[in-house]
């Protein structure tokens, strides 16, 4: 057992012709941790996948695996497994023989891979499935298909690349939590590239969010929740309220010039700032006489969500919103009072 | 209602159907499937046919010229011939066109669109031209001794300048069916190149590679222009004997011959739609 991490990226540098879709990138993977890779499309994620599993080749940096250099090797030389977005089986290929050929291309002995493909199709959950051919599995199997090929073959570092994302909500949700469980009890290492703020937040040891081809933040889900470094973080997760004001000689005013009363802890210089708060974090009506931070607004709108209405609130310039259980508190033109504390704001140039 | 009635009129079958024009193109379809088996029916009732010329009505049915094309060394050596020719045709045409399409698939190629038009020619030309250039070509080289004129290997080469366009083309068409993420799929899953090759991208595109290979093997068979200006006594096919033969004595055993090749080609497209199926109840539901 080597004491070196699964993965480790050394500033790693990836363009096409003028684009540069990975700039600088390092980052290492603890044996056994689930780190996830979220960004907007275009972010450079899926391109730093690429180059994780030998797909493409690094303009310039060090990938190691196990503490292994591999920047330079072909996929099927690296100790890495991907499960693709749309799960790539072999058409012509049954179930088992999917699951199988990883394990062939290894010369891995015969009853051991037989061995194998029972134990990860138990795992995912399709025992009694192996002479099927991909054709007549339905979404969800085949990505579990996917998934037992990958898994089968043991790698030092399994890599998925949107793996849910061309599945519909509920069979998203309840793969999602099967994922989690088979990393919970089997422990592999694990890089996961997504969009989807909620999966990321879900699954993860630790999040990388990305933009532009770098990793603009990289820690555990609730800090980069609850502490995000930039604007670009604090709005990519979670739904967020932008109240853009203008400060000067310490007075905060709206677009049109209004003054709003905010509690700033720390006041910023003057100049033009934008103020988020997330929507969870505002109160209103009488829970909002005890907020540090109160203003005065209109009901623009409500909306029906299903478990909640979703209010939006119209302050002078400012617009925000917030969510409420229970039956219809309030209708458009309703005057009411919305607040939050001042630790749930931030504040960005 | 507008677009109901839009929908109506776009649909086959129901809504306004002019009797007459209906009439005529039900006739013009019975012509057409008529028209296309009579000839081959006509043969097969011949072969049968018990008289030494080939001349209706028939009087006495037989399988003598059966029997009399199988014990003819020279028929049955044209037929071998044939065989020989179009295997080999088959197989230069198959692997060069399977893979040059692999090729012309994957990778980038500088003048693609020239390129593609270029191999494309030769299935515009005719027989007489491609024949007398090979013949031009290659009629005076000797080879330790082997002369490559009159040899069965030269209509291969031949019959490969139309087998070889159109293995090509049939398969460049089913290349980009393939999705390559099985492909980086099997080279993440440890499939070296040759290995990903023959496991995952041949596989898939069998159906294209079986059918465009027999398709090469009846063209071989069926061909008859180059042959004849390629081939001598002893490596004639049975299309230059059958035609050498009529302008001799036309007796039924032209009609035989007709029927072995037509059988041939049916084998052939029996193979194809068989496998194709099979294919089929793999990856379609």
């Amino acid at each position: 057992m080597t004491t070196a991490p699964a993965l480790e990226l050394d500033h790693i540098r990836r363009t096409y012709g003028l684009v540069t879709a990975v700039d600088d990138v390092s980052l290492t993977v603890a044996k056994g941790e689930f780190l996830t890779l979220l960004g907007p499309s275009g972010s450079g994620k899926t391109s730093t996948l690429r180059l994780i599993g030998g797909f493409e080749r690094p303009d310039s940096g060090e990938i190691r695996i196990n503490g292994r250099r591999v920047d330079h090797l072909p996929p099927y030389a690296r100790d890495t497994a991907t499960i693709f977005q749309t799960g790539a089986l072999f058409p012509h290929k049954t179930v088992a023989e999917n699951v199988v050929y990883g394990l062939k291309m290894h010369k891995i002995d015969k009853a051991e891979s037989e061995k194998r493909v029972k134990d990860a199709l138990a795992m995912v959950r399709l025992t009694g499935f192996e002479q099927r051919y991909p054709a007549q599995l339905s979404g969800g199997q085949k990505q579990r298909v996917a998934l037992a090929r990958s898994m089968a073959l043991r790698p030092a570092i399994l890599l998925f690349d949107e793996p849910l994302s061309a599945l519909d909500l509920s069979l998203r949700l309840q793969l999602r939590a099967e994922i989690k469980r088979l990393h919970d009890e089997l422990g592999f290492s694990a890089i996961y590239v997504t969009h989807d703020q909620s999966e990321a937040m879900a699954m993860s040891s630790r999040v990388a969010v990305m933009n532009k081809g770098h990793i603009v933040q990289i820690d555990k889900p609730d800090i980069i929740f609850h502490e995000p470094k930039s604007e670009f973080v604090f709005t990519f997760i979670g739904e967020s309220c932008c109240l853009p004001v203008t400060i000067r000689n310490g007075e905060v005013r709206d677009k049109s010039g209004e003054p709003v009363d905010l509690k700033l802890a720390r006041p910023p210089a003057a100049g033009e700032w934008r103020l988020y708060v997330r929507p969870s974090r505002v109160v209103m009506g009488e829970a909002a006489a005890a907020a540090e931070n109160r203003i005065a607004a209109n009901v623009a709108f409500a909306e029906f969500l299903g478990d909640v209405y979703r209010y939006h609130f119209k302050s002078g310039a400012l617009e925000l919103f917030c969510d409420y259980g229970g039956p219809e508190r309030f209708q458009p033109g309703d005057r009411c009072v919305v607040g939050w504390d001042s630790a749930h704001m931030s504040v960005f140039q | 209602m507008p677009e109901l009635a839009v929908e109506r009129s776009g649909s086959r079958g129901g809504g306004f159907q002019p009797a007459f024009l209906k009439a005529v193109s039900i006739a013009f379809t019975i012509f057409v499937v008529g028209y296309i088996l009579i000839p081959i029916v006509v043969t097969l009732i011949m072969s049968f046919n018990d008289a030494n010329m080939i001349r209706f009505p028939i009087n006495t049915w037989s399988l003598k010229w059966y029997r009399d094309f199988l014990g003819s060394a020279q028929f049955t050596g044209a037929l071998l011939n044939s065989l020989i020719v179009a295997i080999g045709t088959t197989i230069i045409a198959t692997t060069s066109g399977v893979l040059a399409a692999w090729a012309f698939e994957r990778y980038p190629i500088p003048f693609k669109n020239g390129l593609y038009l270029i191999i494309m020619l030769p299935l515009f030309m005719p027989g007489v031209v491609l024949g007398l250039g090979v013949a031009i070509a290659f009629g005076g080289i000797n080879i330790f001794g082997f002369q490559l004129y009159g040899s069965r290997l030269l209509l291969m080469i031949a019959h490969s300048l139309w087998a070889m366009p159109l293995v090509f083309m049939l398969m460049e068409a089913t290349f980009r069916t393939i999705d390559h993420r099985i492909v980086e799929a099997s080279y993440d899953l440890g499939g070296k190149p040759l290995q990903t090759f023959f496991e995952i991208v041949v596989p898939s595109v069998s159906t294209g590679i079986i059918s465009s290979a027999l398709f090469a093997f009846v063209i071989s068979l069926n061909e008859f222009v180059m042959a004849l200006f390629l081939t001598d006594r002893d490596t004639q096919t049975l299309p230059v004997l059958m035609w050498l033969s009529l302008r001799s004595a036309g007796t039924p055993r032209l009609a035989v011959s007709a029927v072995i090749l037509a059988c041939a080609v049916f084998a052939c497209l029996t193979v194809i739609m068989v496998w194709y199926i099979r294919q089929l109840r793999k990856t379609a539901r």
